[in-house]
């Protein structure tokens, strides 16, 4: 079995994996701990119910609703069930959780939530569990291959076979032979200009999945993380809101009542986005932001549960939120789109599975509630080793053609020999540029059109122009770069496609031009099937599994 | 906006025999981290330059290196904070690493000091014991979060000196991981990591101080010492030259207010050690040809007594 990506998806399917007496190894392009796992703060939600009464039921409810209805109850459903039996694994193996005073694992409020659900470490809790899985990875000598980079899937007689992968120590392609390939490569934020995403995050497993024939689904939903430093981008996490920071706009009103009159700051992401965004054009915002005011929680608080981002802003604006308030603005933070699959993380195409963020399964429809992307993780790591390793028990061997291997040389030897062109710098830009200019928090079809034109553009030009700067075989990261850019453009070609296809508002799309979410025609899944050229041939396909909770009004 | 120029290292082990320098200029705001500089000139200038980098929000621990000689996070650092008069920040890959490519070094060596401490959780009772979460108290919990904290970024090792000239020392980040599970009341192997990480050179530490400076508070330097500490206190290799010359340092200032040479030589190699002692002698004969033989007994300072109040102020055991 190989695993591709080292975050936590990647290393929770490893262990479960490992346990479970399969031969795996994990391909990844940087270290484990290098991971942008570990840039999660906030923390992980489980129905624990540690400080108040808390059910697996009302975490689902919690869940579809913050989805909008677009999630698939059954998957929502069975992520949390399984929380608070991943958390105590988690814990059980190590795990630096942050406590109660009589011991028990601490949880905080977090947005969307109607109890305090999310267990936390600090400011600090995707490095914790991020080290934990590391560990284990170390404990049952699972096999890392640090620093190669997955170009392509396998897949022979329909099913799949293995993958190619890039050495980056070397520059040698090899061809990696596996009965069960799980991709868990992370999310896709770097096709907008400014984002909490760091520089990996590329959509790269998506766009191999992609290229080989599997759809991606709901790729128009991405989610914008309300408070971001305008800086650089940087999350600041939710977890400030749960202890009880306050928005304030240029007046000083803690404005988000005036859309939330019950949740306040805590309600969903995707309303508390709109929200700012609507006090920054009806200009009550202060330079294009507005402010998230942690000055009441005091010293000690701040120090001891938000050190990390304290550092953050003071590093990013010179500002120290225990004295003044850091203005902040909303910023492209999550891909609730992904490569299709299962509730237990399986693709159409057997042998072939995906888990977190680059997975869509659906469990956050069109809004994921923070602090359940932590848990996505964990939960459907470990769900898609385990049908994986029932499925490797009833396959015989399988041998990726060698052709696929041809290919990749090919196409990455046209990449390295071209001596002129367009840089995938440039061409990463023009994408990020209209991507960040048509489709951020407000939408329309004008706007939604020029961006499938401007970055069916840039596809075209990546395909015939793309030039690569570095001829060197040992660490080029400007050919990696390209191979990221030419996975980039094919996320961000599907999402500003679905999201022009999509004539309704829900969770994270709204659209100007049609305002309300429409169940009559819209409780269905958008697939969409990677094309030669242009955009991508979108499909219906696949409806909203709805178990237990019919579709309401949404308010917070 | 600023015009910056980076003095970068170059070399590819795979094609340079030595490395050589490039100067390249980035018009960008001063206020611009190292890193973004480094990321506008591979993006605009030359796509050869390589270094990794991923969170830049100094959480992954990937874009350590020199910059103006000492080692740091680049996306940590803001240009106008390093550069010289004619804006110029010079580069380098972290030292005590073998370069690889530009600023890219070989870690491996690295990962390896981790490995050795077996790091994960090896706890004292069976999972199966505890229905839910092992119960940790806040206080004994908040001792490994800042511990925590380690993003696994190298620094301290790149700037540590022991790990210069003797490179099977541990080093002050995987000693301060040592400490992470050391100080986990959940763990049931503290006595064997302790002896774990003596034996991979706890002892040489020299206590300069230099890996004080961390991107993220950990201070391993202090973490060193609590180590050594808990290393005394559980009584762990209480035989090995180490704890036996801190023991004995403590022992002769406590009791004269002075190092006592004589007795330190004698109680760190051991009073009944002959050969240990016929290793030194040639030492000794030397320092005493030269008139620089330590007196044999050291007689107490006045108010020695005070300074036995600050030991036991501080706590400090000895034997």
């Amino acid at each position: 079995m190989v695993v591709i990506g080292g975050g936590l998806a990647g290393m929770r399917a490893a262990v479960e994996a490992a346990e479970g007496g399969a031969d795996v190894a994990i391909i990844s392009k940087m270290h484990p701990v290098r991971s942008h796992s570990g840039a999660a703060q906030g923390g992980i939600n489980a129905a624990l119910g540690n400080r108040e009464e808390d059910s697996t039921t009302a975490h689902t409810f919690d869940t579809v609703k913050g989805s909008d209805y677009l999630a698939d109850q059954d998957a929502a459903a069975a992520m949390c069930d399984d929380a608070p039996k991943q958390i105590i694994w988690l814990e059980h193996r190590g795990c630096i959780f942050s406590r109660l005073p009589d011991g028990r694992i601490a949880q905080r409020p977090f947005g969307g939530a109607g109890t305090p659900r999310t267990c936390y470490s600090a400011d600090v809790t995707g490095l914790v569990i991020l080290h934990t899985l590391w560990e284990q990875l170390e404990r049952f000598g699972v096999k890392v291959y640090e620093e190669y980079f997955c170009t392509a899937l396998a897949v022979d007689d329909g099913v799949g076979s293995g993958v190619v992968a890039y050495n980056m120590r070397n520059g040698d392609l090899e061809l990696v032979t596996a009965k069960a390939t799980i991709f868990a490569t992370g999310g896709a934020g770097r096709m907008y200009l400014k984002t909490t995403n760091g520089y990996a995050s590329t959509a790269d497993g998506m766009g191999i999945a992609y290229k080989a024939g599997i759809p991606l689904m709901d790729m128009e939903f991405m989610q914008f993380h309300p408070t971001t430093l305008k800086e650089n981008g940087v999350l600041m996490t939710e977890g400030a809101r749960g202890e009880g920071a306050h928005l304030l706009n240029a007046l000083g009103e803690r404005f988000m009542f005036n859309y939330a009159p019950n949740k306040g700051e805590l309600a969903s992401r995707d309303v508390v986005s709109r929200a700012e965004w609507t006090e920054i054009l009806a200009g009550r915002g202060i330079d294009g932001c507005v402010l998230l005011d942690m000055r009441h929680l005091g010293r000690e608080k701040i120090l001891e549960r938000l050190p990390q981002i304290r550092e953050l802003a003071l590093d990013a604006t010179g500002k120290d939120a225990i004295e003044e308030p850091i203005p902040i603005l909303p910023g492209a933070h999550y891909t609730m789109g992904g490569i299709e699959t299962d509730k237990w993380g399986a693709t159409r195409v057997p042998g072939v599975y995906a888990a977190g963020e680059c997975a869509n399964v659906s469990v956050h429809g069109a809004n994921r509630l923070g602090g359940n992307s932590l848990l996505e993780t964990i939960v459907f790591g470990a769900r898609s080793a385990t049908h994986a390793l029932d499925y490797i028990k009833k396959i015989g061997d399988v041998k990726p053609s060698e052709k696929t291997l041809a290919n990749e040389r090919d196409r990455v030897g046209a990449l390295l020999a071209r001596t002129g062109g367009t840089r995938a710098p440039a061409l990463r830009r023009a994408m990020n540029e209209t991507m960040s200019a048509n489709t951020f928090i407000f939408r329309d079809d004008a706007g939604l059109a020029k961006a499938v034109d401007d970055v069916t553009l840039v596809r075209k030009q990546f395909d015939e122009d793309a030039y690569v700067m570095d001829k060197s075989k040992t660490f080029n990261t400007d050919l990696v770069g390209a191979m990221e850019t030419d996975f980039l453009i094919d996320a961000s070609l599907a999402l500003a496609a679905g999201a022009r296809a999509r004539t309704e508002s829900r969770g994270a799309q709204a659209r100007t031009d049609y305002p309300e979410r429409d169940d009559a025609n819209w409780l269905k899944h958008t697939l969409a099937w990677r094309q030669p050229a242009g955009p991508p041939r979108l499909d219906y396909s696949r409806a909203v599994t709805i178990t237990e909770f019919d579709p309401q009004v949404r308010t917070y | 906006m600023a015009k910056i120029t980076l003095d970068i290292f170059r070399f590819d082990e795979a094609t340079d025999a030595v490395p050589h320098r490039d100067a390249v200029v980035v018009d960008v705001p001063e206020t611009t981290t190292v890193l973004d500089a480094l990321e506008t000139a591979k993006a605009e200038i030359d796509g050869s330059i390589s270094f990794r980098r991923s969170c830049r929000s100094a959480i992954c621990g990937s874009c350590s290196m020199n910059i103006n000689g000492i080692t740091g996070l680049a996306c940590k650092t803001p240009c106008n904070t390093v550069m010289d008069e004619k804006g110029v920040v010079v580069v380098d890959p972290m030292p005590n690493f073998q370069p690889m490519k530009d600023l890219v070094v070989h870690m491996d060596p690295f990962w390896d000091k981790y490995s050795r401490l077996k790091p994960y959780l090896q706890p004292a009772d069976a999972d199966s014991t505890h229905e839910r979460e092992r119960r940790v108290s806040p206080e004994d919990m908040k001792k490994l979060v800042d511990v925590a904290n380690c993003i696994m970024c190298a620094t301290c090792y790149a700037l540590c000196p022991v790990v210069s000239v003797d490179p099977a020392f541990a080093g002050p980040a995987a000693i301060a991981y040592a400490y992470r599970f050391i100080e986990d009341v959940r763990d049931g192997q503290r006595k064997e990591r302790i002896a774990q990480i003596s034996e991979d050179y706890l002892w040489l530490c020299a206590h300069c101080y230099a890996c004080s400076y961390c991107p993220k508070h950990v201070d391993p330097h202090d973490r060193i010492i609590d180590v050594k500490r808990a290393s005394i206190k559980d009584r762990v290799l209480m035989n090995e030259r180490g704890p036996r010359h801190a023991l004995v340092v403590s022992k002769t200032i406590k009791q004269t207010g002075m190092l006592a040479e004589t007795e330190v030589i004698q109680g760190t190699i051991g009073r009944f050690n002959v050969r240990g002692l016929l290793k030194v002698a040639p030492l000794g004969l030397r320092m005493a040809a030269k008139g620089k033989m330590p007196p044999p007994f050291v007689k107490p300072i006045p108010k020695v007594d005070e300074v036995r109040t600050i030991f036991e102020a501080l706590e400090v055991p000895v034997s």
